[in-house]
């Protein structure tokens, strides 16, 4: 990543989190002043570099970590206004990024049994609750969409 | 990357297949702080795969399966 594609790449969370969805690339051409072409090969640098991840077959982000673009089974409200998280870790670290206090909405992934969980000064209100990773660090992304 | 009810409720889940790792949801907080904390940072740079590794080495997550150099027995 040089120091161009960094750039892109924070601006391109900073939009995510002013707009409170994945910026477009029209979003984000407009922001820097630049093509939307330029923005969408320098999103694919960031993509293979695992900085961002977008769509297959789209010019679209789906995960800027760890935030999703898309819904999924991971709510989170924190900064008044709900985000969606790619996964349980990623739910914890939406306030840690935003460094707000969170409340997550998940179910568990056994029974569907809705878990709520109040994160306050980061530290969660639930201790009994567990967290489960299937596949190990050195494959995360291997399939990160998977992972 | 799930959350659970129970350790009951994992192994009902895994059925067959090979357990990951489980942590409490505490220490996943903690995690996801030190992981996630600088992530909108306007000067956020990149870290390196040992920079990843001492943020895992720090919250004693160490044993291989939070390695990211670790050799895996073939599946």
């Amino acid at each position: 990543m040089d120091e161009g594609d960094i750039a892109l790449r924070n601006l391109t969370y900073g939009l995510f989190v002013e707009l409170g969805r994945a910026p477009t690339v029209d979003d984000a051409s407009a922001r820097i002043g630049s093509t939307p072409d330029d923005v969408w090969a320098g999103w694919q640098r960031l993509h293979d570099a695992h900085a961002l991840v977008l769509q297959t077959g789209t010019r679209e982000i789906r995960m800027a970590n760890p935030f999703s673009a898309v819904p999924t089974a991971y709510r989170v409200f924190a900064d008044n206004r709900w985000w969606f998280a790619n996964c349980a870790w990623d739910a914890f670290g939406v306030g840690a990024a935003l460094h707000r206090d969170s409340r997550i909405e998940a179910s568990c992934a056994d029974c569907g049994e809705p878990i709520s969980v109040q994160v306050r000064d980061e530290k969660p209100d639930d201790d009994g609750l567990l967290f489960h990773c299937l596949v190990p660090a050195i494959r995360w992304w291997d399939d990160i969409a998977f992972t | 990357m799930n959350l659970f009810r129970s350790e009951e409720h994992i192994i009902q889940w895994l059925g067959t297949r090979s357990a990951g790792t489980t942590i409490s949801v505490t220490k996943l907080s903690e995690l996801a702080h030190a992981w996630w904390g600088n992530r909108i940072d306007p000067s956020w740079q990149p870290r390196t795969r040992e920079e990843n590794q001492l943020i895992l080495d720090d919250l004693g997550l160490t044993d291989s399966f939070w390695s990211f150099s670790a050799v895996l027995p073939e599946h």
